[in-house]
């Protein structure tokens, strides 16, 4: 699955619908979506090469999109780990119904 | 009944600090205290051979034992001799460990150190400083003997509570050369024969333990040198010079943790200072309760405090001159002007805390152990836990979804950046309508609130003996008002001018770097704390000595024993009857109190349950200082060498300057009645 890609000296991305649509039709939600599909999908990226882009519009919305991208891609373990940071001891007593060291009821100190 | 003290130092370690222990020292304590039985319990350490040498010299039992650091508390393990050699072993072991304050062993380990621990006597601090912790004690508590407590009044309640240990008290003491006076604090025991096995036993009931030889609980020693006073109320009369300030100065110094309301300390000397001394002390009242009454308020200043109302009105002004432009120049669009990101807004990320708050409570009712009959009583643990999951999982859900906005963001704010640098066509910049809308709410509601409470009302009153100690709030009247709370040599008179704007005096105490942000709270409503007389008017000079000797009674709830020396010294009568002598009957319920008068009105009406007498006699060996002591009851009142006074003519010398004096004021006051 290719999100961006380059051809005829402009830039694409993948739209909703499925097609590469032009990088100056981007918006805010398609480019959410490209997020979410970096992280939940091997997808593939067209190197940015400005040399291959003769839009200056769609040059600058490329390599912006396509860095963090490719950052994005590359911290994507960090990134889900990171989100599941709270609350995890929490979670895995609770997922597997054991009761915590809490929960086993403790005498009173006299 | 045999008198047992079973936690002795000889050995200076890491938790002493340093001394020289002295046999002939120890010898001594133990005849002079009569002890039957005494405990060698050195800090994670014991010395066999040391413990021989204090065994062959000293007489009744000597127990071998080791106060041991468990788990941040101190626990007394404590042997049977012929065991000794155990304790030898667990000595290596705890050095082996190199076992501390700062390394303390954990109960798995004291298992493994002692072996058996039902081979000893096990006693941890109870009511003591460091006490066992909960858990600790979980872990420990089959083989917890008794409970150690540092003072007869935790004694005493502890005696009471089925719920608590059996409770001992012990020395503590360290046996060094330059020891001056011997501890008073021991326990007696009911049983025949001093015997590690006979002691264990009989401190399995807490009907056997007691604070004195033939009182039970009702009386203990106050002295090491034997003196015994109640663990209630004691009254300790006597003539002008004849000890009685001396005794308390003693029973002070020999103690921990007094309260000792001194003669005279309450009395105005300097009416002036005394007055400004009784202004701090309500001051510092009326901080404490002002901190209290506006700690919600200060959430509110605090999320303000944020706001810049001025700011929001700048940005809207840029942004309805930019869309203004924009429409005016939509032909000089190109192609960076016209690709969406150009005009993209980003993504609102809100700051939403309700979903961690609702893990929260789940977590808590899950674990909570306090309540924990009632939870289960009503709610199943099993769905609330699944609940929990679902909701962690919703949560990880939602941050993940604001760190991906979070991306797409920093694409669209770099990519508008760009665009705008390469286009002469005007951006409308991104602006947060709704977040602006919700601060000028949040204002207003601010303004509501601040308004309200500068609203004068009383916020506290309570009754105190006679006094009502109210707390009042009403608006700053000026400018050296609100300079008195900052305690800064400021200006307010700017701030004051715009005090009713509540929000516009928010943002000029920003303006004084001398102010804390911390502190802007303290300068919406101004709260008085006063002392009401029983008339609703200020208290006077006078009364302000009772209102302070009341709250030193009251005060002294905290400590372990209160000690007040002729409380009469500025005093009406009808005051002491009424309002005091209630207090230290209260008081003598809960911890052991001696009160020294000479004053009818409270050593007759006080309801002592113990007398004492000091008295200067003269004999052959010259003046001596002796303590006469004995129940308001007995005929009459023995000192401990024997001696004794009759308690009637005790009570008509001290309190009404003997019989003769007595009866003529008797005669006086019914010739005026007739």
């Amino acid at each position: 699955m290719k999100l961006l890609s380059i051809s005829d000296g402009k830039g694409y991305f993948l739209s909703y619908s499925g097609e590469q649509t032009l990088l100056d039709k981007i918006a805010k939600e398609d480019l959410l979506r490209l997020v979410e599909l970096t992280l939940s999908s091997d997808c593939q990226l067209d190197a940015y090469d400005p040399s291959l882009i003769h839009n200056q519009a769609h040059q600058i919305i490329y390599e912006n999109i396509w860095s963090r991208l490719c950052e994005l891609a590359s911290k994507k373990k960090q990134f889900l780990d990171e989100s599941k940071r709270l609350y995890l001891s929490e979670y895995e007593r609770y997922k597997n119904d054991r009761p915590s060291a809490r929960e086993v009821p403790v005498a009173e100190c006299s | 009944m045999i008198k047992i003290d079973l936690h002795i130092h000889t050995i200076p370690t890491a938790s002493d600090s340093a001394f020289d222990f002295d046999l002939a020292k120890l010898k001594a304590y133990v005849a002079s205290a009569s002890l039957d039985a005494i405990a060698i319990t050195n800090h994670n350490v014991f010395d066999f051979r040391q413990y021989e040498d204090i065994r062959s010299n000293v007489t009744g039992s000597v127990l071998p034992g080791i106060e041991v650091d468990v788990d941040g508390c101190h626990v007394l393990v404590i042997a049977d001799p012929p065991r000794a050699d155990k304790l030898v072993l667990a000595s290596q072991r705890l050095e082996e460990r190199n076992a501390g304050p700062d390394n303390p062993v954990a109960v798995s380990d004291l298992l493994e150190i002692f072996g058996n621990l039902s081979d000893y006597i096990i006693i941890p601090h109870s009511e003591k400083k460091p006490a066992i912790r909960a858990a600790t004690f979980a872990s420990l508590a089959a083989f917890v003997t008794a409970g150690e407590v540092d003072s007869p009044k935790k004694f005493v309640r502890c005696a009471k509570d089925e719920q608590k240990l059996v409770p001992v008290l012990f020395s503590d003491a360290r046996m060094s050369a330059t020891l001056e006076r011997f501890p008073a604090r021991c326990t007696f025991l009911q049983c025949g024969e001093p015997t590690f096995a006979a002691i264990k036993e009989t401190l399995r009931y807490r009907s056997k333990v007691f604070l004195s030889r033939e009182d039970g609980n009702a009386l203990f020693p106050v002295l090491g040198d034997g003196l015994e006073v109640s663990t209630g109320l004691n009254v300790l009369l006597g003539d002008r010079s004849s000890g009685k300030t001396h005794l308390l100065n003693r029973i002070s110094a020999e103690h921990d943790n007094v309260k000792y309301i001194r003669q005279f300390s309450l009395v105005q000397l300097d009416e002036a200072q005394y007055e400004r001394d009784f202004n701090a002390e309500l001051d510092r009242r009326r901080s404490r309760h002002s901190e209290e009454y506006l700690s919600a308020f200060k959430g509110v200043v605090d999320e303000i405090f944020g706001i810049d109302l001025d700011a929001h009105d700048r940005s809207l002004d840029i942004f309805v001159d930019a869309l203004l432009r924009s429409a005016e120049e939509v032909d000089r669009a190109d192609s960076f002007s016209k690709t969406r990101l150009f005009s993209e807004s980003t993504f609102k990320i809100a700051e939403d805390n309700s979903l961690a708050t609702l893990i929260e409570a789940v977590r808590h009712l899950i674990e909570n152990v306090e309540n924990r009959p009632i939870i289960e009583k009503h709610l199943d643990l099993a769905p609330l836990r699944a609940l929990a999951v679902e909701l962690i999982e919703a949560l990880w859900a939602r941050n993940a979804e604001r760190s991906k906005k979070d991306v797409a963001n920093r694409i669209i704010e770099d990519a508008r950046r760009q665009l705008a640098v390469r286009t002469s066509a005007t951006q409308v910049p991104d602006l947060d309508l709704y977040a602006i809308a919700m601060d000028r709410k949040r204002v207003a509601r601010f303004e509501e609130i601040a308004r309200d409470l500068r609203r004068e009302a009383v916020i506290y009153e309570r009754p105190v003996q006679g006094f009502r100690v109210v707390a009042r709030k009403r608006p700053f009247g000026g400018a050296g008002e609100l300079k008195a709370i900052s305690g800064k040599k400021i200006a307010f008179s700017d701030a004051m001018d715009c005090y009713n704007q509540p929000y516009e005096f928010l943002r000029c105490l920003m303006g004084k770097p001398e102010l804390a942000e911390a502190d802007f709270y303290r300068f919406f409503a101004h709260i008085v704390y006063e002392i009401l007389n029983r008339d609703g008017y200020n208290v006077s000079g006078g009364e302000r000595s009772e209102y302070r000797l009341i709250q030193e009674i009251s005060d002294a709830q905290s400590f372990d024993l209160l000690l007040i020396d002729e409380p009469e010294s500025s005093f009406d009568n009808m005051f002491l009857k009424g309002n005091v002598n209630a207090i230290i009957r209260d008081i003598a319920r809960t911890m052991p109190v001696i009160v020294v008068t000479h004053n009818s009105t409270v050593g007759a009406s006080l309801g002592a349950d113990y007398l004492l007498c000091a008295r200067k006699e003269s004999g052959p060996t010259g003046r001596t200082h002796k303590i006469y002591r004995g129940y308001p009851t007995d005929q009459s009142l023995r000192a401990h060498d024997g001696s004794s006074v009759p308690t009637y003519d005790v009570l008509l010398t001290s309190l009404e300057a003997g019989e003769e004096a007595y009866q003529q004021r008797r005669a006086s006051y019914e010739a005026v009645k007739h």
